[in-house]
């Protein structure tokens, strides 16, 4: 078979629903129609009317770029500039209007937003706003400068790899591999705490899974037949608590599934090895305080696989002291590390993942994979309403064809991986796999507020 | 010290109060001024502030200027101009397309002020609220404890920086702390670039090339123009290295740390192509980093090279804000720079990745006291210019940046504010700018005039010097060198100007 190197193609998919306006161009009734607007207007925004040439058009507000020409130029005072209620009023907690709306345009056009001028937002902030990736002045992944970027690998594998290999007198291996599964991009697709979904939407998913070579995380029978049996080896079951272990009949081609965490996990464990055991098991765990010490018995239990579940703000579940992803995955992290055994055990980390720069923040945390969920909905165009009914739902999921669900989700996913390539060029690796735990060469905001701060007045204390 | 200072003694420019009418479109507050109104003038007679005017001979009073307004505040005065309107034709309300304009970085008074101390080149008072951002982190939570104003005689202070400490070579003096730094031809216009250029000229500083080459039109403000070589090598040659004082290498900036120079394909017009000798409309990415270099050693070679080629030019070395920054800024000392010039994460660009503005590499707040230390320890710190960039807006972040360690500082985005730019955004793609600054458009690179803008960009720079000399004479200086690592003047918190809510 040919070598093919991996690649993902973008076709653009335009958005549904009418555009949500960043600006709105109000014009007063003291327009007198000269149309120095539309000469000052390099966006198009001001218009004539098409069928009475004497008059304006109302302002087309989404191409509105916030330059302030028209205002500038408007000899009447008659234009002022608002920001878009609809927009300020999209999202809440870590998903922000300006994260839904980048969400949005990477949906559609499968690019890397780049934009002029710099940085625009607040210095720092919780969570992952608190830390800066490393870069390096001279190394670089390859030889090959931003033009080599198709050398660097985002490939990661789930399960377990044996600390060493033993061979016989003959030379010969002789420890048995365990089953790994190696996708292409450090991201799996988790559709099982998605507020909606129709059929059409899952089917995409399913598709888009399969073409990026990744994995969709689903409870089972929760799919459309034919999206199950197009996925085959890329569906990952995903049985809800209850679940009788005994009854699992794993669809055919499956490679992996996961059970929930319970008490009883070294005998669900023991069964579900027994009864498929080329299959990789994963447990589902719900990320509260103390995570460390369960993942370590979990490993000394020999099991490979763990998906650790976020809230959606990236939180730890739990009454009180919960931790944001990044500390939560830090401590995971160095437990394991401290006694040596992070390399048994796979990490899948989801919930909170919101933008780009989430997904490389979330592995130099400690996970090796990283899980998709909202932003899967996000990419349709959701705009994150309260209540999720789709009876009302504002951008029509249910017109929502498969074709453009696989279109959408792969121009996401097709420019987060874009953006993991940048910021691993940056920081002169070749591989996504050496970005995991390396924190080290990441920045932490509280870290170096007390490097740079600590003998100023009022800042942190050296502690 | 007073050696420095007789060196520096050039005959500084005065401010020229530069019409700039078309920058009144937005301010914090709206007058409106109604049709009832019967021109008797009363209001015009009240205003202290000068917001109504009435020109003799004129029958209709003029429009409103709504910048000198101070708001619906103003009510509690008798001079209040809603509440004695006999015909009740005026009203004041909050600007509405205010709110639009600015980030947290760049705040909507930032511009204003801004633009204002580009209009007039007259100074801010030290703790108006507009010298900082809201951006609740680095230099917005830094601040200066200010003694109380004294009165101070501009011409008895010293604003000058050496730009050359290693003790052989020629000597550079700069008398303000600040030279601008790189934006390439492509990036932004001709005239963007001359207006710089002339303003460095009068200032006696300088402004630097960017990596887009040399535009024949620069050739004569030659010595006050920087040639940076970046990673692209775009237009490098023999002679744009000889003609200048100052030879800068770009190994990283601070927007886009690590990822190479970035013009996107409309930009790249045929003029910009002929430049950069390259294909017309397609885009160019620098490769990052420069391929000759694996090492100190081969950047050492590097600086050899240039040197070779212009024995007499100072040589600074730009660099992002990597966790090692302090490491890369003692290599690049003992290879022979004069210049260290650290470029802060938060910096402007022309076009980056968004992912890497925010994400990659420190903020420039973090990185100066870090090398600033490390370069004491080493025993080196006298030898080095260290300058900081990267999102240092306006004059008292440079002096923050002086204070947490740096001789001084490069700027780039306080000059295009100056030239009107309104921190929209849109610079990297399509035709460009639409306020004509960043852009090679033949139309649009007309809007702005270069002599305009050099007055302006000018006139900030004055406003600014006054701004340092306040600040010198508060705490009882009367050079800025005196200011370096003065990190026990400063506070870290909220700003008390905020607070009070001016």
């Amino acid at each position: 078979m040919a070598y093919e190197r991996y690649h993902i193609s973008f076709a653009s998919a335009p958005n549904r629903a009418p555009p949500v306006p960043k600006f709105m161009i109000v014009r007063a009734d003291n327009c007198v129609n000269c149309g120095k607007c539309e000469r000052a207007c390099i966006y198009g925004v001001h218009k004539r009317k098409e069928d009475d040439p004497r008059k304006m058009q109302d302002p087309i507000n989404h191409l509105c770029k916030n330059c302030f020409m028209c205002i500038q130029e408007c000899p009447q005072g008659s234009l002022s500039m608002v920001p878009g209620p609809e927009y300020n009023a999209l999202g809440r907690g870590i998903w922000t209007s300006l994260r839904i709306s980048t969400i949005w345009s990477e949906s559609e056009t499968g690019r890397i937003p780049v934009l002029g001028a710099g940085y625009r937002g607040m210095f720092a902030g919780p969570g992952f706003d608190g830390m800066w990736t490393d870069m390096s002045e001279i190394v670089r992944p390859t030889r090959d400068g931003i033009h080599g970027r198709e050398y660097i690998s985002t490939s990661v594998d789930i399960g377990s790899k044996p600390p060493w290999l033993e061979f016989s007198k003959e030379g010969e291996p002789v420890t048995s591999m365990p089953q790994l599964i190696e996708l292409q991009i450090p991201t799996v697709m988790d559709t099982t705490r998605l507020r909606a979904s129709t059929d059409e939407v899952l089917l995409g998913f399913a598709r888009a899974a399969r073409r990026l070579d990744s994995l969709l995380l689903a409870a089972p029978g929760s799919l459309p037949e034919d999206a199950e049996a197009e996925l085959n080896s890329h569906f990952v079951p995903v049985y809800p608590e209850g679940t009788d272990i005994r009854s699992i009949l794993l669809p055919k081609g499956v490679r992996m599934a996961e059970l929930p965490f319970t008490p009883a996990w070294k005998e669900d464990a023991k069964r579900f090895k027994s009864m498929y055991p080329n299959a990789v098991l994963a447990f589902r765990m719900r990320a509260t305080k103390g995570l460390e010490k369960t993942l370590l018995a979990l490993v000394r239990g020999n099991v490979d696989v763990v998906h650790l579940v976020y809230d959606e703000d990236g939180m730890e579940f739990g009454p009180s002291a919960r931790r944001h992803e990044k500390d939560s995955l830090k401590a995971a992290h160095m437990a394991l590390v401290g006694k040596s055994v992070r390399d048994q055990i796979t990490l899948i980390a989801g919930g909170g993942i919101a933008a780009a720069e989430h997904v490389p923040k979330t592995i130099i945390c400690g996970a090796d994979v990283v899980s998709l969920e909202k932003a899967l909905l996000i990419a349709l165009e959701c705009r994150d309403c309260v209540t999720c009914s789709l009876g009302s739902c504002p951008i029509h999921l249910k017109g929502a064809s498969a074709e453009w669900v696989e279109a959408r989700v792969t121009n996401l996913v097709g420019a987060w991986r874009d953006q993991l390539l940048e910021v691993l060029g940056a920081m002169g690796l070749r591989e996504v796999r050496r970005l995991r735990g390396e924190l080290g060469r990441a920045i932490f905001h509280e870290d170096v507020e007390r490097e740079s701060f600590s003998d100023i007045e009022g800042g942190a204390s050296r502690g | 010290m007073g050696d420095r200072k007789r060196r520096c003694a050039s005959v500084l420019p005065q401010q020229a109060p530069t019409p700039s009418e078309h920058l009144r479109f937005v301010n914090r507050f709206t007058v409106t001024r109604a049709d009832t109104c019967i021109s008797c003038g009363l209001c015009a007679s009240l205003c202290p502030y000068g917001v109504h005017k009435r020109v003799e001979g004129h029958a209709k009073i003029l429009p409103p200027d709504d910048r000198k307004c101070i708001g619906p505040s103003c009510e509690v005065n008798y001079f209040f101009c809603v509440a004695n309107c006999p015909t009740n034709s005026l009203s004041i309300r909050k600007s509405e397309t205010y709110a639009s304009l600015g980030d947290p970085r760049w705040t909507p008074e930032m511009i204003l002020a801004t633009w204002a101390m580009a209009e007039t080149g007259k100074p801010l008072p030290l703790d108006h609220q507009s010298n900082t951002g809201a951006s609740g982190g680095g230099f917005d939570k830094l601040h200066f404890k200010l003694p109380e104003p004294r009165k101070f005689e501009p011409d008895e202070m010293s604003t000058a920086i050496e730009l050359n400490r290693r003790g052989s070579g020629p000597e550079i003096c700069i008398p303000i702390p600040i030279y601008g730094g790189g934006m390439s031809f492509g990036s932004v216009s001709v005239h963007t670039m001359l207006a710089r250029a002339k303003a460095a000229k009068a200032w006696d500083t300088f402004t630097c090339t960017g990596e887009g080459g040399y535009p024949a039109a620069l050739v004569p403000y030659k010595d006050h123009v920087i040639t940076q070589i970046a990673t692209g090598l775009f237009g490098v040659r023999e002679e744009t290295i000889q003609r200048s004082r100052i030879v800068e290498f770009k190994y990283a900036q601070g927007a886009k740390p690590g990822l190479g120079g970035h013009l996107l394909h409309d930009k790249n017009t045929p003029e910009v192509a002929r430049m950069r000798e390259a294909v017309p409309y397609t885009s160019l990415f620098s490769p990052f980093p420069f391929h000759s270099v694996y090492s100190v050693e081969d950047h050492k070679k590097h600086l050899d090279w240039v040197h070779s080629i212009n024995p007499s030019s100072l040589l600074a070395v730009k660099v992002s804000t990597p966790n090692d920054v302090e490491m890369v800024s003692v290599g690049s000392y003992y290879a022979g720079a004069h210049i260290v010039h650290l470029d802060g994460g938060y910096g402007g660009t022309g076009a980056a990745p968004e992912i890497a503005k925010k994400n990659i590499a420190m903020p420039i707040e973090y990185a100066i006291p870090k090398v600033h230390r490390f370069l004491v320890k080493e025993g080196i710190r006298e030898q080095v210019t260290l300058l900081a960039s990267g999102g240092l807006r306006t004059a008292m972040d440079v002096a923050k940046s002086i204070a947490l360690g740096a001789d001084g500082a490069v700027i780039g985005t306080s000059d295009l504010v100056a030239l009107s730019c309104v921190r929209c955004g849109n610079c990297e793609s399509g035709r460009g700018c639409p306020r004509g600054i960043a852009t090679t458009d033949s139309t649009l690179d007309k809007i702005m005039d270069s002599e305009w803008g050099a007055r302006r960009i000018s006139n900030l720079y004055g406003a600014w010097r006054l701004q340092w000399c306040d600040l010198l004479s508060r705490l009882g200086m009367t050079e800025i060198s005196e200011l370096r690592g003065r990190t026990d003047l400063l506070r870290h918190g909220d700003n008390p100007a905020r607070e009070v809510g001016r």
